[in-house]
């Protein structure tokens, strides 16, 4: 407090520059009464000085109604554009029919919830208020500083040591030097007039407001500098490199697990490897005997098409696998009824307990035959579908080794003696001759709806053709014709 | 200066409809507000008592970051969350800490457009208590979200790795948007409100740290009668702007019950409701904490016996609104005629969990009608106790919805009794030592009365009764 004190005293020297008079009112009401004086008087550049808002001050003092409501409203306005679009872009909104999770290089995200719309306008309410509310007020608090030009570094004001009470109880009326009326001798009278208490000068301080020559290159570099490691940080991210990527949070990318095809841990030594288990695999596997879930295929007449007592005697015989599965490497000519070693009456000639066969099942085979068989065996079973004629096409013109696909009307598939509904079933499965195994793709109800539906094919008396000849309207009708017979098939 | 003395400066909770009431007491004048009002602040030292209570605060402080760090280390197992009960106590928590931090804002905002002069004591304290309490609410679903270092996955933010935004459908998303805007927005009310206080301190101080810090924070304010006409309208639109907003809020939090499809928490009612009962433990918190911190900081004739009771009386108001709403949801399970409604309701109050709910029937309906006798609004201590109750009855009301309905959902073989960790209670009582440092630390260091706010409310022109 001392130096103001000092600063006072030697107001007249060269590095200080006077700013205006300041008064000093112990109450509102005779500031108020002085500022309307001063306003009368014809004083334009003036400001009052209060502990609190007095009321009635603006006018008498000829402050103009704030414009800030109007920057808010701006702001309030442009808000809604902002928070409706954020939430419209970010969740995968269109436009013209084109929705933002194509947009580069940040695409939109869209979010399939009980199919509802990605942008609809009641859900996106309360974000959307929320925002208008937090930019308003943005708007609202650092509008208010930028108008009144706040923060100050620096104030002369606060140079004069009676200033300290305008924050407390005192009352204060500056005439500023800039004003056109205003004379120091003169102004001083004028406020001794109109009740001032006291009357300071208010000196602006010119030897403190210039930095030292150094600080403005040193600030520079000094900034650049700090620029640094960010720039480095985002410069790493961005690289490619061969290391691994450094992981500042780990997250779950290393536990204490071993993976699949992994080797057991060590127990021994460096040179003298002994691995955890006997099989050093670090996999194990099931106990002998269990089954995994959903993999019991205890049922041979469902699973494999093979009578059950047959499927016993040919598991005691052990090699179950080779005598089950009918490779398609089995015979070379192509004839089926030359196969050498095949038990015919090892198949079942029905169908499986477990599966029904009902309108419904031949709804869904003929929709899977369609799916899966049609490509080569053509819709009506004729051998003609699109990829064998197209393959024999290819073969005429000696461009590729083709084995024309069977017609299922052919006498010998559709001799049931020959060709009994187990064996239709195994083909299906396991392929035969050069058709593939379809047991992947196809579930084991659905190969049986299969197998009804080309029993049913061949029961409507379609003549094999050769390929080509059939079409698919053909294969409609007939379809239907043969559901009729329905009944006849059970056997 | 008169020989008799006016009998409402000793009691000015008396009505007399001729003339108000004073809001300060004491004859105090512009400076004896400024005097009394910084009274703790310009103490050299503080009081032994806040040397104490600050011991207590941090130490409970150190038990919530040492929960916060096992949380961080071992995973969300820690606590007692588990199937069917997912939301356990940290929700409660939340729930209950966002409800108190309602009061602030409601005082300074809402009370302010209806011109309640008897606000300006208060506003400054319940403000900073919004503000703590607010911190304590983010601070529990902040720690729920598992991997609190990628916490600005809940924002908006383009990230190259994650390829995906916020579900803008999700309550819980509405509610990260809402809480964070609504701590924004307090924040900046609060400190706006505060800069004419902290450039009274600045030039109070006699420290070169203070001087300094304070120059700062008060962003060279003189008191400029033109920047307190921009000032004023500025605290006007903020005032404007928090009301929607502190409704929204906890609308917005009861979103996440009222949205979901669990029999108790489907209901339209609870938007209101919710807001009732945040303004209910709000005005409830602030009362307990103003009581002894009037004492301590020798406030009284600033925050006086009248402010306690208009507070008493809003409280007595919501916790009849709340008690409305208890009835109202029983009404609404049996005449849905749905019966998973009305199981969960009836489950509520006579099932495994009837102990909660009758706590928070009593504490919360039954205790606040006390203060219908006048002696129990204006009696500090008395409220004080009743206020304590209160408090406790809302973290058991938060308790019973979320726990309730969810140990008890559809699927009767899911169902199971929730057994709370020891971690969930240290956090819960750790959480209060975060609130009372903050608030201890505030009393010492920032203007605790919003002066010049009460300086404009007081008699013009004879400011010396």
């Amino acid at each position: 407090m001392s130096n103001e004190t000092e600063n006072q005293t030697a107001a007249s020297t060269e590095d200080q520059e006077l700013v205006g008079l300041l008064a000093q009112f112990d109450d509102p009401d005779s500031l108020i009464a002085a500022c309307n004086n001063a306003r009368e008087a014809g004083y334009k550049k003036m400001d009052a000085y209060t502990p609190f808002p007095v009321h009635g001050i603006d006018p008498a003092l000829g402050i103009k109604r704030s414009f800030l409501p109007f920057i808010v409203l701006s702001v309030a306005l442009g808000a809604v554009v902002i928070g409706l679009g954020m939430q419209w872009y970010t969740n995968g909104g269109s436009i013209g029919g084109k929705s933002t999770d194509s947009f580069w290089p940040f695409p939109g995200y869209k979010f399939q919830i009980s199919g509802k719309p990605y942008f609809s306008l009641p859900a996106n309410i309360p974000v959307t208020f929320e925002v208008i509310v937090l930019s308003s007020a943005f708007a609202t608090f650092f509008g208010m500083w930028i108008i009144n030009r706040l923060p100050r570094l620096s104030n002369p004001l606060h140079r004069v040591s009676r200033f300290k009470r305008v924050t407390n109880d005192k009352f204060f009326l500056m005439l500023e030097k800039k004003d056109e009326l205003f004379s120091e001798t003169e102004s001083r009278a004028q406020l001794d007039s109109w009740g001032a208490v006291a009357i300071e000068e208010v000196n602006q301080d010119l030897t403190d407001t210039k930095l030292p020559a150094w600080f403005t290159p040193l600030a520079f570099v000094g900034a650049l500098l700090l620029m640094l490691p960010p720039v480095a940080i985002f410069g790493a991210y961005g690289a490619n490199s061969r290391k691994p990527r450094l992981h500042v949070v780990p997250d779950m990318d290393w536990q204490h697990k071993f993976k699949t095809q992994v080797l057991s841990p060590n127990v021994g030594t460096k040179d003298n490897v002994d691995y955890l288990f006997i099989d050093d695999r670090a996999m194990r596997q099931p106990v002998e005997g269990s089954v995994a879930f959903g993999s019991m295929m205890d049922d041979s007449e469902m699973f494999y098409g093979i009578k059950k007592d047959a499927f016993e005697a040919s598991m005691l015989a052990k090699d179950a696998r080779f005598q089950l599965a009918s490779t398609s490497s089995e015979d070379k000519d192509g004839d089926d009824a030359a196969a050498p070693a095949e038990d015919v009456s090892q198949w079942i000639t029905g169908f499986p307990e477990g599966f029904e066969v009902n309108q419904a099942a031949l709804d869904r085979g003929q929709q899977r035959f369609n799916i899966y068989c049609a490509v080569c065996h053509g819709y009506a079973g004729n051998g003609d579908g699109l990829v064998n004629r197209r393959a024999l096409a290819l073969a005429a013109n000696g461009k590729a080794k083709w084995t024309a696909a069977k017609s299922l009307h052919d006498p010998v598939v559709k001799d049931a003696a020959k060709n009994p509904t187990g064996r239709i079933f195994d083909t299906i499965t396991n392929g035969r001759n050069t058709m593939g195994p379809y047991g992947a793709q196809i579930p084991v109800e659905d190969r049986w709806a299969i197998v009804a539906y080309i029993k049913a094919l061949q029961e409507t008396g379609i003549e094999p053709v050769a390929a080509g000849e059939s079409t698919d309207a053909e294969a409609d009708t007939d379809a239907q014709a043969a559901t009729k017979t329905e009944d006849a098939k059970k056997e | 200066m008169a020989t008799t003395v006016d009998p409402k400066q000793l009691d000015n909770t008396l009505d007399d409809p001729a003339e108000r009431s004073p809001l300060v007491t004491g004859g105090l004048d512009y400076e004896g507000v400024t005097d009394a009002a910084a009274g703790v602040w310009d103490a050299d030292r503080p009081p032994l008592l806040w040397w104490g209570l600050l011991a207590v605060a941090l130490s409970l402080l150190g038990l919530l970051g040492a929960c916060v760090n096992h949380l961080l280390m071992s995973g969300t197992g820690v606590w007692g969350n588990n199937n069917p009960v997912y939301w356990g106590w940290p929700i409660v928590n939340f729930v209950f800490w966002v409800g108190i931090g309602h009061a602030g804002t409601l005082i300074s905002a809402i009370l302010f457009l209806f011109r309640q002069n008897w606000r300006t004591s208060i506003n400054r304290a319940a403000e900073a208590m919004t503000i703590f309490a607010v911190v304590c609410a983010g601070l529990f679903p902040g720690v729920h979200i598992g991997r609190v270092w990628v916490f600005y996955w809940l924002f908006p933010i383009p990230t190259e790795h994650l390829a995906m935004w916020p579900n803008f459908r999700s309550p819980l998303l509405w509610d990260v948007f809402a809480v964070s805007t609504y701590a924004t927005v307090s924040l900046l009310f609060w400190y706006m409100g505060m800069v004419p206080d902290i450039a009274t301190f600045r030039d109070r101080t006699r420290s070169k740290i203070g001087k300094f810090i304070y120059g700062i924070l008060s962003l060279g304010w003189t008191g400029s009668s033109r920047a307190w006409h921009h000032y004023e309208i500025a605290y006007t639109i903020l005032a404007a702007l928090a009301t929607p907003l502190v409704l929204s809020v906890h609308t917005i939090v009861s979103f996440d019950f009222a949205v979901s499809q669990l029999p108790g928490w489907h209901t339209t009612i609870f938007p209101p409701y919710f807001v009732a009962g945040a303004i209910f433990s709000g005005f409830a918190m602030v009362v307990t904490l103003l009581v002894p911190a009037r004492k301590i900081c020798g406030v009284e004739n600033l925050i006086t016996i009248r402010h306690l009771e208009n507070m008493n009386k809003i409280i007595m108001a919501t916790g009849l609104m709340v008690g409305t709403a208890y009835g109202i949801e029983f009404f609404m399970a049996w005449y849905s005629g749905v019966e998973f409604e009305k199981f969960a309701l009836s489950n509520r109050a006579f099932g495994n969990y009837w102990w909660a709910y009758w706590i928070m029937v009593s504490c919360n309906v039954l205790i606040p009608q006390l203060f219908w006798i006048k002696w129990c609004r204006t009696t500090p201590w008395f409220m004080v106790i009743v206020c304590i109750f209160v408090n406790i009855g809302m973290w058991f009301e938060r308790f019973v919805i979320t726990i309730t309905s969810l140990s008890r959902d559809f699927l009767p073989s899911s169902w199971a009794y929730f057994h709370p960790t020891w971690v969930d209670l240290s956090m819960l009582v750790g959480s209060f030592g975060l609130f009372f440092t903050l608030f201890l630390l505030f009393c010492r260091f920032l203007p605790i009365i919003a002066m010049a706010e009460v300086k404009s409310i007081m008699p013009h022109g004879d400011g010396h009764h």
